[in-house]
């Protein structure tokens, strides 16, 4: 009884700082997400509405554009990282000359703040006069303008995002890997297993919980981002990159809307949470439910 | 004996005290006195005009006061939502802030700002003797209420004109193959299809001669407010559509309500805007106010509609510019019939933009913000900072030699204002401004990357207007 309450009181602080940060502004967030609110409306006092906001979503286009764009922006940031990550980490278990260098350089992008991010890829982009539309127009005459075309704006965040992130999952990969136990790979060597086999039917296993926690991590990532896009495109053009997290924004912020925005976050966050859901009962549950049984 | 002494030590008193008695430029340290070592703290767009405020008046308003200035020049967006977000929760992290001329209705609907004139009235000891509302140019007008108090002490004020390259409209070679192609005589636009046909003329032309120059700037950045704003503050009013094409009695939108915002002269609007895409130089999809004023320094563009705080650099700072002395100034082109109702009052042919300075109800440190802004509405520094931003807000300034001297250098950009001034006119006294601009906006986007034709683009713009502002409650 003694041992459990000095536990608890070593937690206090966090518990404290978790219910302050976490849970009160949620409620707020929820409680809002019930509310007409704008402060610049003819009655800019709070109304309840009941779910008012909740049903206007279901048929706000815009909405539901920017959660589709937020899906496909995250499905193919997040498939590319983890391949591209794989392979790179499976380079890194390798030794080759200028391992080192290139691993600082390759891990670099990780330490840049998102913001910062946006900024260089704006720099490297501005139509006509960045270095590549410049390069791209000079050497292959290829109009690359990021501000005009609607996919070349939508590929170019996902690069960038890759470029980003990247290194992340090689190195999460490659920590994975690293712990990965030799006897099973010797064993399946001895036995005579070609190296697809080695890959799928022990390397994939083994890595498949570090694997899993970064597609997690990567996709909550990819569907709040904000900083980068809004850096590199504003979200435009049209609404080519107008992700939801940029979209939730702009009602929030320069509509004041935050009754509608408040429902917004609340739906994308209950999105996000099934989608984690349905991935690990998919991925995981079900392999544990059959070796249960 | 002894009398007569006293007089003269009296009479040699009151000489030394009048000698050293606070002056003019005293009134600052006076007024100030309790006060120093404060801080006070400031948000405002990074302009031409609010960097020089920043780094010239603010210094020196601390050496006359003792008063700090934190000033932030920041991007206009992080500018509101920073503003914006420290009024509503009343947190006073700014003690003063950038009041845009199309934001004020906003601002005094919410309440947000210390009524100035009230607030001078109140503390007669913190009211500057060379402080005086009377001078200011009509602008002012803008920041007062309905019974004339003022709410925001005007920091910028300019016009958006035509800026054209004279050096090129001058060339005779030039000038030859023009009348050459069109029969007519290479002049600054007057009228739209004047304006296309120089803009296709100067594409080609820089082209044929292997530089890159295009016909024309166009504020179209596809994911930014600016070239909502560029069609509906700019390009609107030369076609004859007022106030965003927005009822100001019903406040509807949309032709079916009463609205023009998706009229045939609107959309002939759009249509032309989005036209001269094709004459305008590839950054013009991402430009915004602050891009096109580049593009047009660095040469890249024989014509456009800019800024008026940006002329001043472009025409005469060769450490920004490549169009130095380069730079003529002109109104903008107009449909047949627009000048005439702009000259009666009836409507406008572009934007008088600019801004104040005002202080947040929710300021700590009001009164030394009140000098501040005092400070800044002297005519003794109007001067200097016209030269350096462009932008006059007081009637005398104009007169200023060094001021008339400037205005030699950008053509006449100063006179154009203070006698063609009257034909622009500000944002519409809109509470809803920002939320009917967000509304709309992804349907111009849209119509610059050509996913809407301009026609389709404003029905639906309008029609979100109409239906943000049912949902607003300022349409019934």
């Amino acid at each position: 009884m003694r041992s459990s309450s000095v536990g608890w009181l070593f937690l206090a602080p966090t518990l404290l700082i978790l219910f302050i940060f976490g849970v009160v502004p949620f409620l707020y967030v929820l409680v809002i997400g019930f509310m007409q609110w704008n402060s610049f409306a003819a009655n800019p006092d709070m109304q309840f509405v009941w779910a008012e906001n909740f049903r206007r979503l279901v048929f706000d286009d815009q909405f539901l554009y920017s959660l589709w764009l937020t899906l496909k922006f995250a499905f193919f940031a997040v498939v590319s990282e983890i391949i591209l990550g794989y392979f790179l980490a499976q380079l890194f278990m390798k030794d080759f000359p200028g391992k080192g260098l290139f691993r600082t350089i390759h891990t670099l992008p990780l330490v840049i703040a998102p913001i910062a991010v946006g900024a260089t890829w704006r720099l490297l982009m501005v139509p006509g006069l960045g270095p590549l539309p410049y390069y791209m127009n000079r050497w292959f005459g290829y109009e690359l303008n990021i501000s005009r075309y609607i996919d070349q704006a939508f590929f170019t965040t996902v690069v960038m995002d890759i470029w980003h992130w990247t290194p992340l999952v090689t190195l999460t990969l490659l920590a994975a890997l690293s712990s990965l136990p030799k006897e099973p790979f010797e064993q399946a060597q001895i036995d005579g297993a070609n190296r697809f086999q080695i890959f799928w039917h022990i390397t994939l296993p083994l890595l498949k919980p570090a694997i899993l926690a970064t597609v997690f991590i990567r996709m909550m990532d990819a569907l709040r981002t904000v900083d980068e896009v809004w850096m590199l495109t504003g979200g435009g053009p049209g609404a080519a990159t107008r992700y939801i997290g940029l979209h939730i924004w702009r009602v929030v912020f320069p509509k004041t809307d935050y009754g509608y925005g408040s429902a917004m976050s609340l739906i994308t966050l209950y999105l996000t949470i099934v989608m984690c859901w349905m991935l690990y009962a998919g991925l995981v549950a079900r392999r544990d439910l059959k070796r249960a049984e | 004996m002894y009398h007569f002494k006293g007089l003269i030590a009296s009479a040699f008193a009151a000489a030394l005290l009048s000698s050293t008695s606070p002056a003019l430029a005293d009134f600052w340290s006076d007024a100030a006195k309790g006060l120093e070592g404060t801080t006070i703290r400031g948000i405002s767009e990074s302009t031409p005009p609010s960097n020089y405020a920043k780094d010239v008046l603010a210094p020196a308003f601390t050496k006359a006061t003792g008063i700090k200035v934190e000033f932030e020049a920041t991007s206009w967006d992080q500018m509101y939502d920073k503003a914006i977000k420290d009024m509503e929760a009343n947190t006073g992290i700014y003690d003063f802030v950038y009041i845009e001329q199309d934001i004020i209705y906003s601002y005094l609907a919410r309440n947000f700002l210390v009524d100035i004139t009230a607030a001078l009235n109140e503390s007669p000891n913190l009211k500057s003797p060379d402080f005086d509302v009377t001078k200011f140019t009509s602008f002012a007008d803008n920041f007062k209420n309905e019974k004339g108090d003022l709410f925001g002490v005007p920091m910028e004020a300019f016009i958006k004109v035509y800026l054209y390259r004279k050096d090129l409209f001058e060339d005779p070679k030039i000038k030859e193959a023009y009348k050459a192609k069109y029969g007519t005589d290479l002049a600054p636009a007057k009228d739209h299809k004047e304006y296309r046909q120089i803009a296709e003329f100067f594409t080609e032309w820089g082209k044929a001669n292997g530089q890159e120059v295009f016909g024309t700037t166009v504020q179209a950045a596809s994911g930014h407010p600016a070239s909502v704003y560029e069609v509906v503050e700019s390009i609107f009013p030369t076609f004859g559509v007022y106030n965003w094409g927005i009822d100001t009695k019903t406040y509807g939108a949309s032709v079916a309500n009463g609205g023009r915002m998706n009229s045939p002269e609107a959309k002939a609007a759009l249509n032309w805007w989005i036209g001269n895409l094709a004459y305008a130089p590839p950054e013009s999809t991402s430009s915004t106010w602050d891009e096109v004023a580049a593009t047009f320094a660095a040469g890249r563009a024989a014509q456009g509609l800019v800024y008026g705080e940006n002329a001043a650099w472009i025409a005469t700072d060769p450490n920004k510019s490549t169009v130095v002395g380069k730079v003529g100034v002109a109104l903008p082109p107009v449909q047949p019939g627009v000048m005439e109702q702009a000259s009666s009052g009836e409507g406008y042919i572009g934007y008088y933009d600019g801004g104040a300075f005002g202080i947040p109800h929710s300021s700590k440190n009001k009164k030394a913000a009140l000098l501040w802004l005092q400070f800044i509405g002297q005519d003794s520094v109007q001067a200097d900072w016209a030269l350096a931003g462009a932008r006059i807000t007081h009637k005398a300034t104009y007169d200023d030699p060094k001021v008339q001297e400037q205005d030699k250098k950008v053509d006449g950009y100063y006179t154009l204002m203070r006698e063609k001034g009257p034909l622009f006119r500000g944002a519409p006294p809109f509470p809803f401004h920002n939320q009917v601009r967000e509304a709309i906006a992804p349907f111009f986007y849209q119509a610059i990357t050509g996913e809407l034709k301009p026609d389709e683009a404003l029905d639906k713009a309008a029609a979100a207007a109409d239906a943000e502002l049912k949902n607003l409650g300022y349409r019934k």
